[in-house]
């Protein structure tokens, strides 16, 4: 007579992931309602991650294609997403000028407008330049940029919404403006982009020579902290990098955003973790008898397992891969529909898409696997 | 394998306690010697599934031995006895329970490849009892291809596969028509007689009485003498009194499975016992 063997071989192993694909795949209905929920689910939490990273990149869309390194604030300010009533006054922004080590300064006037269009009110940033010293549009789709006061570079998107073409009047704050270009990549959830004449908004804001902030770009050869030091020292200011201004302002989208976007994305994942776990619970428990069969004729608890967790991960890995695939799509779709929204797929959030998919499977799965390692052999003699 | 077979001892099986318990066995003894078919018959509830899953290491006597060869079942631990019964026990049932997702010839294979052979091995092998068991145009088939006769094959070359000592049959034939039933009763037979396996069937089904050399009486947990038993003095195998040739020295009786063991034990050539 025999010994008694120990582990599982490794080759069982082998076939018990060949029984669970077949068991799996037997059943082809379930098997894409499976693939589907599992896709919808995570196509709705990385649609999400998405609108997030959108939201993020076009919070600090401006300050990335504007000029300088580093940027001064007036006291107190530490990013540009809330429209400050703050601003650096002209004797302010010629001291940052005039400090040792500046190669050169971009002052900016910001401030936040309404614009009746069409009965609905848009909301506009409206960006006042200095044309030679930059800070304006960076992609201009068609026109030029303001040469005179009274002209204006509005967002393509929001005036292709509201079928404003060049030479066309619009008007914000009261003041008639001209449109001379539409520039791209200047939309965003929070508001569109206009740029004028800086003097056009020190006119609007009553603050002749004001800036939000300058943005300094420091002389080759300068060390960069001490040239910070010496504008901190000029009265009145706030000086940070400009990297962690960006960053400072997508802190304050990102509080906005993730508190709905975390509960969103868990309930979506647990929305998918139940499809697997529902639809391998049924299927496992549609086999109970040939489950048991296998646990009389002398399947270890290991290969039930096996079999049983095998067809979770399956179904939610095809269904993670159907997942990207459809939030692709989405965002396509939403895109093109609504341009003003940016919704952006990283492949870091892809990657943990999927592994979120293997969690989801494994969470899903536990439970029937379980369940049919715990088949009482014995039970299938009985009816 | 011992020329022991399987030896159960006093075994007694309760479920539940104090008000609430059953005794769905009772004190039962028996030896099942290799090569034997055994048939044990008894009204519905009498415990037959019961001591069938005693015998097939699938539930554990609550008092008594349970021994197959040098192994003692009972008294092992719960972790070993999937691998005593994949590989020395063979179990058919009632409903075939094959797996429905594997063609035929995976379904035997698969309880082979439990061991940890290599699935071409395993696959071999299970072509070759299906093709012994008249099944070699079916193969690829699905079970729910095949007629219940068919399925039940099926089921046979899978009890058979992994060389089991004891093949444990429940109800084998309860859901096969009279002529399907009859070649699955002619199937058990051959695997006891042809390989030397011993075969216990649990049944209802009283024609299965043709092919058993022994068919023992359950009745509420216990063994009764509805069917008389003797012991062939002169080849050991059990007989009925009610079927078997009798014959009569020393003023005793004596039975015999056939008239060559009579022949032979009156002429004084075998001893007694
Ligand atoms: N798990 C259990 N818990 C409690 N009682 C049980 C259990 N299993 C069986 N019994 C009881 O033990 C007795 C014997 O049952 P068993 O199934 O062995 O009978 P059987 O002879 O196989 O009957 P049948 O011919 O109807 O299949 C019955 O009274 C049954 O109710
Ligand atoms: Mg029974």
């Amino acid at each position: 007579m025999t010994g008694v063997a120990g582990a599982v071989p490794f080759r069982s192993a082998a076939s018990a992931l060949r029984l669970g694909m077949r068991n799996l795949f037997q059943d082809r209905l379930r098997f894409a309602l499976s693939v589907a929920g599992v896709g919808l689910s995570l196509m709705l939490v990385l649609f999400m991650l998405g609108i997030r990273a959108g939201a993020l990149r076009s919070a600090v869309v401006y300050l990335d294609n504007a000029p300088g390194t580093v940027e001064v604030l007036p006291p107190g300010g530490r990013s540009t997403a809330a429209g400050s009533a703050q601003f650096l006054g002209p004797e302010t922004v010629a001291a940052v000028a005039g400090t040792p080590g500046v190669e050169a300064v971009t002052p900016v006037l910001l401030t936040m407008g309404f614009s009746d269009l069409h009965g609905t009110k848009a909301v506009i940033k409206l960006v006042g330049y200095d044309a030679a010293l930059g800070g304006g549009p960076w992609k201009l789709a068609s026109g030029r940029v303001p040469a005179a006061d009274g002209e204006v570079v509005l967002d393509r998107v929001l005036a292709n919404r509201h079928g404003l073409g060049m030479g066309d009047a619009f008007e914000i704050g009261g003041i008639q403006l001209t449109i001379v270009g539409l520039s791209n990549e200047t939309s965003s959830w929070t508001g569109s982009y206009a740029f004028v004449r800086k003097g056009m908004v020190e006119a609007l804001l009553l603050a002749p020579g004001a800036a939000s902030f300058v943005l300094v770009t420091p002389e080759p050869g300068t060390s960069r902290d001490e040239l910070m030091a010496r504008l901190r020292a000029i009265d009145g200011t706030n000086v940070l990098l400009k990297s962690d201004v960006m960053a400072n302002d997508q802190e304050v989208v990102a509080g906005i955003f993730d508190q709905v976007i975390l509960l969103m994305v868990g309930a979506a994942f647990v929305v998918g973790a139940l499809v697997v776990g529902m639809v391998i619970y049924t299927a496992t428990n549609e086999r109970r008898a040939e489950y048991g069969i296998l646990k009389a004729i002398g399947a270890r608890n290991a290969v039930l397992y096996r079999v049983v967790a095998c067809q979770a991960l399956v179904a939610a890995g095809v269904g993670s891969v159907v997942g990207v695939g459809f939030s692709y799509a989405m965002g396509w779709v939403v895109m093109n529909a609504r341009p003003q929204f940016l919704v952006v797929i990283e492949p870091p959030a892809i990657g943990a898409t999927l592994a979120a998919g293997v969690v989801m499977a494994l969470a899903g799965g536990l439970f029937p696997a379980r369940a049919a390692a715990r088949l009482e052999p014995a039970e299938v003699f009985r009816r | 394998m011992t020329e022991a077979g399987l030896r159960v001892d006093h075994v007694t099986k309760r479920f539940g306690s104090a008000d609430t318990e059953v005794v769905a066995v009772r004190d039962v003894s028996l030896q099942v010697k290799p090569g034997e078919v055994v048939l044990i018959m008894g009204p519905s509830g009498s415990g037959k599934t019961t001591l069938l899953l005693m015998l097939g290491a699938l539930l554990k006597p609550t008092e008594g031995t349970i021994a197959l060869g040098d192994l003692e079942l009972s008294a092992m631990s719960e972790g070993k006895l999937p691998d005593i019964r994949l590989r020395h026990f063979g179990f058919i049932f009632q409903d075939f329970n094959l797996l429905s997702a594997l063609s035929v010839q995976d379904n035997v294979a698969f309880a082979a490849e439990l061991t940890g052979v290599s699935r071409g091995v395993a696959r071999s092998k299970a072509a070759a009892l299906l093709t012994e068991l008249g099944l070699d145009h079916r193969l690829r088939f699905p079970p729910e291809k095949l007629s219940g006769g068919e399925k039940q094959r099926v089921a046979i070359a899978r009890a058979l596969v992994n060389d089991p000592a004891l093949i444990l049959a429940d109800e084998p034939t309860a859901n096969l028509d009279s002529s399907h039933g009859r070649e699955t009763m002619r199937l058990l037979r051959e695997i006891a007689q042809k390989r030397g396996r011993s075969v216990v069937i649990v049944s209802h089904d009283t024609r299965i009485k043709e092919i058993a050399d022994r068919v023992l009486w359950l009745e509420d947990g216990e063994f009764t003498n509805a069917v008389e038993m003797a012991t062939d003095p002169v080849c050991g195998m059990a007989v009925e009194r009610d079927v078997a040739i009798a014959g009569d020295r020393d003023g005793q009786t004596y039975y015999f499975c056939a008239r060559g063991c009579r022949d032979e034990f009156l002429a004084g050539v075998a001893g007694p016992p």
